[in-house]
């Protein structure tokens, strides 16, 4: 009787065993350095794909590895929790970098030497990132995007239309495309994160970059700084589709690559998705003009894709000859072409044509951070903003936006005011 | 003589209504092949245009989706882990449901059916933290320790399936058995297992579909393992700034056929295990 | 007979012991220790600070979740009636003397295969370009813009995506029912005259109330829980009305930094699911023993 009651336990026992024999194994070093990359952009998968296989065959002495998985996020925050660190994470300058330093887990690189070779706007950007001045630098920014508005070169040539400047000329533009019958611009709001597209390029000219900190501070509230943005971007629905929450980001990419309309305002990353529906359109992009004002005119980009040595990193200068090879100008040129991105480093690079109406900032390194970068993502604004878009109440909008700012980002807030109080003074 | 003409009847009307009903899975179906065929510069918003066929029939779309899904590697892995799966599952939760459904009268018993059967309700993003951590503490953040999740996820569903199957099934036929000197061990396994097996073929389709398209558990307990099951690997086609439709639909029509395939052999079983003969 | 009894006992608790130990130790640990986090302010990783039952207060005065409570509760009561009612009878359909009965129950069974990729694209477009055009050729002016649009309708386009979905597996379950129900039973009750919605009431549907209430409790936990529809479908929106609590729960605690917050809204889910179907389950067995 024993031993049939022993029996049942035998599934408990066999899955013992297969477990102990399924572990042990992953160990394929063969006396070579072991570095390995996870960056979060799986669009640009196959490029890193070339590049450890490029690296891998000219280095004797390191091995890399690069994974680029979809949802790298999710990936990356398991594996720091089971405390599984990759050497180095190839990240956005966003609200989550802002989060890996803070929770210090990122090493400071400022020791690395290509850093002298990165566009100082970039790094400015990449500083303005951390929720409190912290010493040393934690990125590498690799490239960047921009956002502003693209449009549909042929049909501008044909029908002789000038790229705006100021608002005052948009708003005409758009009058003068729709008077021919021609939608000005295509909307995919049905995705929420569309919403965040213009609202992000028109801010960089109408509210100061560094609101959220302010706000943080106490020193200001978004009803202030946001109202002419919010009014602005309402002045701009009627010169989209009817229904634009109807229409997701690949119904936009489709219409537009399509000819459905003259203008997308999007960021340069949709190119590859239109291209795909329509390889023969020519597109070319300008800079959103939000203010009536020609000059102070900035360019909207950041940080797309940066590189960061964790603070696990066993060997920091295998880490660095990665980073050394990534960064040569030959290997970058090839993701640039790949992503249709800006580079993040100076020098003489080729950028896609399709930025053309965007090089003049690019290169004078005139440009302003995202500002939805400095927006916690679990707060949703762009589900606000769709919202507010949808019922059109400013006021509502902009007192909801106060509001949830500050349950969103309490502890971030008194983490500012702390650091004010032990920090202000002394400055 | 009359009664025979009114089934006739009767059946028609249901298949009419079934024929009628399929036209909602047949639209679907019908775009999933046709975009899985098309070109991406042949894809627009409208409706003529989506609806239409491909320009050209080319299994390139296949081939491609193959390629960057390294399909044999991963559908290995699908099949190993759900085949796994579904036979722990089978065995495990069939013999737990037994024991817990002939045992409603005891108050322990039952408390452990409400406590397994609750588990059902915990949401996974809870759970995903801590057994991230746990699992590689314990060396099992690989593919056994997803396979080792799974048969703990579905336990309190099957469970109550199997516990459920058994109040139609008499006590008789064990009681017969026990007079003739079987162990309650014994007994299971000759006489209540194999009767239930309309049960474990629905078992196995339920936890077979739930295991082939589940993409979280393997996501997070496998992550930094190189190893891929297909909907892992299907992910690759998709990003926030772009998504190749027509190589994911063709990804998704390979992925469908063996799970397909599996349904239809279940099925059979579920229908030729009709206890009929066996109660009362 | 007392010697079959203790050794019918021992086999049984033999069985229980480590079966139950294995689902502690996947299930009610990890719970626990995620439970432990609705007491922090964590994001997830790196150091946090333990903040008492602040969460929790939170949780009863925001807005968001309580709204994500109300879309999800009528999300699950209407879609649980919708596929039990459809389900039944494609079940008793399926079961019934047709001919091309195993081409029939393939083809309903694809619904549940099709990855959630492609049904958001496909009802997406359904929905976004397909309904509206018929609508226009019809002359309804309900429909003519996209029911995906609409924050008032929204749910409406998720519930017959998650209803077109769920069917499959609901007639399987209860397809399964229906073999127990032995033949004749229904030979006895054609005698008595019963056929039609008589003979499903009072022969057929009582043998399968065991397989009703599983249904009901399945539908009932999976359309609470609801998450990939969302994600195909809506992601939420339009204007945050179709964010269901799991899709809260991941997106604001997993991909966002509200990990302490959305475990404590994950307890307090977890406690109000189990509240509702255990309610459901003494209900459905007490109805079996009357029966």
């Amino acid at each position: 009787m024993k031993r049939k009651g022993l029996r049942s336990l035998l599934p408990a026992v066999c899955l013992t065993a297969l477990a102990s024999a399924a572990w042990g194994c992953g160990d394929a070093s063969d006396g070579k350095i072991e570095v390995e990359i996870v960056q979060y952009k799986p669009e640009a998968a196959n490029y890193f794909k070339t590049v450890e296989e490029a690296f891998n065959a000219s280095h004797d002495n390191i091995h890399l590895t690069i994974s680029s998985p979809n949802d790298a996020m999710a990936i990356l925050k398991t594996r720091f929790i089971r405390e599984d660190y990759p050497d180095i994470i190839g990240i956005g300058g966003d609200i989550n970098y802002s989060y890996f330093v803070d929770a210090d887990i990122l090493a400071d690189i400022s020791d690395y030497e290509g850093m002298q070779d990165v566009n100082e706007g970039y790094l400015d950007i990449a500083e303005a990132l951390e929720l409190v001045p912290v010493d040393g630098t934690y990125i590498l920014p690799y490239a960047a995007n921009a956002a502003g508005v693209l449009y549909n070169r042929e049909m501008f040539e044909e029908h002789g239309w000038q790229i705006p400047e100021t608002w005052e000329e948009l708003t005409a533009l758009c009058d003068e495309i729709a008077a021919e019958g021609i939608l000005p611009f295509y909307f995919g709001f049905k995705d929420t994160w569309t919403c965040l597209a213009p609202w992000n390029a028109m801010a960089v000219e109408l509210a100061p970059a560094d609101t959220t900190k302010q706000v943080n501070k106490g020193q200001t509230t978004f009803t202030d700084e946001y109202s002419e943005l919010a009014e602005k971007y309402m002045a701009l629905l009627p010169y989209g589709p009817d229904d634009p929450f109807a229409y997701n980001y690949n119904d936009a990419c489709t219409a537009f690559a399509r000819g459905e309309s003259a203008m997308y305002p999007i960021g340069s990353y949709a190119a590859p998705q239109i291209l795909s529906v329509n390889p023969d359109l020519k597109i070319d992009s300008f800079v959103m003009p939000a203010s009536d004002e020609k000059e102070g005119r900035t360019l909207n980009s950041g940080i797309d894709l940066g590189f960061c040595v964790t603070k696990d990193c066993k060997n920091k200068e295998a880490a660095y000859e990665v980073l050394n090879f990534l960064y040569e100008d030959d290997t970058l040129q090839k993701y640039i072409d790949a992503q249709t991105s800006v580079p993040c480093k100076k020098g003489n690079f080729e950028l896609s044509s399709l930025l053309d109406g965007m090089t003049e900032f690019i290169e004078s390194g005139n440009m302003t951070d995202y500002q939805d970068h400095y927006y916690p993502s679990e707060m949703s604004v762009d589900a606000l903003l769709q919202t507010f878009l949808i019922e059109q109440d400013q006021d509502a909008f902009l007192r909801n936006f106060d509001t949830s700012w500050q349950r969103y980002n309490r502890d971030i807030i008194r983490m500012v005011q702390e650091y004010e109080a032990a920090h202000g003074s002394a400055e | 003589m009359k009664q025979t003409s009114t089934v006739g009847k009767s059946n028609k009307l249901v298949l009419v209504l079934l024929i009628l009903g399929l036209s909602t899975i047949i639209f679907p179906l019908y775009m999933t092949v046709v975009i899985a065929f098309k070109q991406p510069s042949e894809m627009t918003n409208s409706i003529s245009g989506i609806l239409s066929l491909p320009k050209v029939w080319s299994l390139q779309n296949f081939r491609e989706a193959m390629e960057v899904t390294d399909f044999w590697n991963s559908l290995k892995n699908s099949l190993l882990i759900s085949g796994l799966t579904v036979g722990f599952s089978i065995l495990i939760h069939s013999i737990m449901g037994y024991t817990l459904g002939r045992n409603k009268s005891s108050k322990f018993y039952n408390f452990v059916y409400l406590f397994i059967v609750s588990g059902m309700f915990v949401p996974f993003a809870i759970l995903m933290m801590p057994l991230a951590k746990q699992t590689a503490e314990m060396g099992l953040a690989n593919w056994f320790g997803v396979i080792l999740l799974y048969i703990v996820f579905y336990m309190p569903m099957n469970i109550m399936l199997y516990s459920g199957y058994l109040t139609n099934i008499p006590l008789a036929l064990e009681e017969a058995a026990r007079v003739d000197g079987a162990s309650t061990w014994l007994t299971y396994w000759k006489i209540i297992f194999p009767i239930m097996k309309p049960m474990h073929a629905t078992v196995a389709v339920i936890t077979a579909l739930a295991v082939w398209n589940d993409v979280m558990t393997p996501l997070i307990i496998m992550a930094g393992s190189s190893e891929n099951t297909l909907p892992l690997a299907q992910l690759n086609f998709q990003s926030q700034f772009g998504t190749n439709y027509n190589l994911a639909f063709a990804s998704y029509l390979l992925s469908l056929i063996p799970i397909l395939v599996f349904y239809l052999i279940c099925q059979k079983q579920i229908l030729n295990g009709v206890v009929n003969g066996a109660v009362k | 007979m007392s010697k079959h009894e203790n050794e019918r006992k021992r086999t049984f608790l033999l069985i229980t012991i480590p079966i139950l130990a294995l689902f502690i130790c996947f299930n009610t640990i990890p719970l626990i220790r995620g439970a432990m986090y609705s007491f922090t302010n964590s994001r997830g990783f790196g150091s946090h600070d333990w903040v008492g039952l602040r969460n929790y207060i939170d949780l009863f005065s925001d807005a968001r979740v309580g709204k994500s409570y109300l879309f999800t509760i009528k999300l699950a009561i209407v879609t649980t009636v919708v596929v039990n009612v459809l389900s039944l009878i494609l079940a008793l359909g399926l079961n019934s003397k047709i001919r091309a009965k195993g081409f029939f129950r393939g083809a309903y069974f694809l619904p549940n295969i099709l990855g959630a990729l492609v049904v958001g694209y496909i009802f997406n477009y359904f929905f976004t370009y397909i309904v509206p055009a018929l609508a226009d050729m019809t002359g309804m002016q309900g429909l003519s813009s996209s029911i995906l649009s609409s924050p008032s309708k929204a749910w409406i386009g998720v519930m017959i995506v998650c209803a077109w979905q769920a069917i499959a597996m609901n007639t399987i379950i209860y397809i399964s029912g229906l073999q127990t129900v032995p033949e004749d039973v229904y030979e006895a009750g054609g005698l008595d005259g019963a056929t039609g919605w008589k003979q499903f009431k009072h022969l057929t549907f009582p043998l399968i109330i065991p397989f009703f209430s599983i249904n009901m409790v399945l539908c009932v936990k999976n359309f609470l829980m609801v998450f990939d529809q969302i994600i195909a479908l809506t992601k939420g929106g339009p204007a945050q009305s179709t964010e269901s609590i799991s899709y809260l729960i991941y997106n604001n605690g997993m991909s966002g930094g509200q990990f302490g917050f959305q475990s404590a809204n994950a307890v307090v889910f977890f406690i109000v699911i189990v509240v509702i179907s255990v309610a459901q389950m003494k209900f459905s067995s007490s109805k079996e023993e009357q029966l």
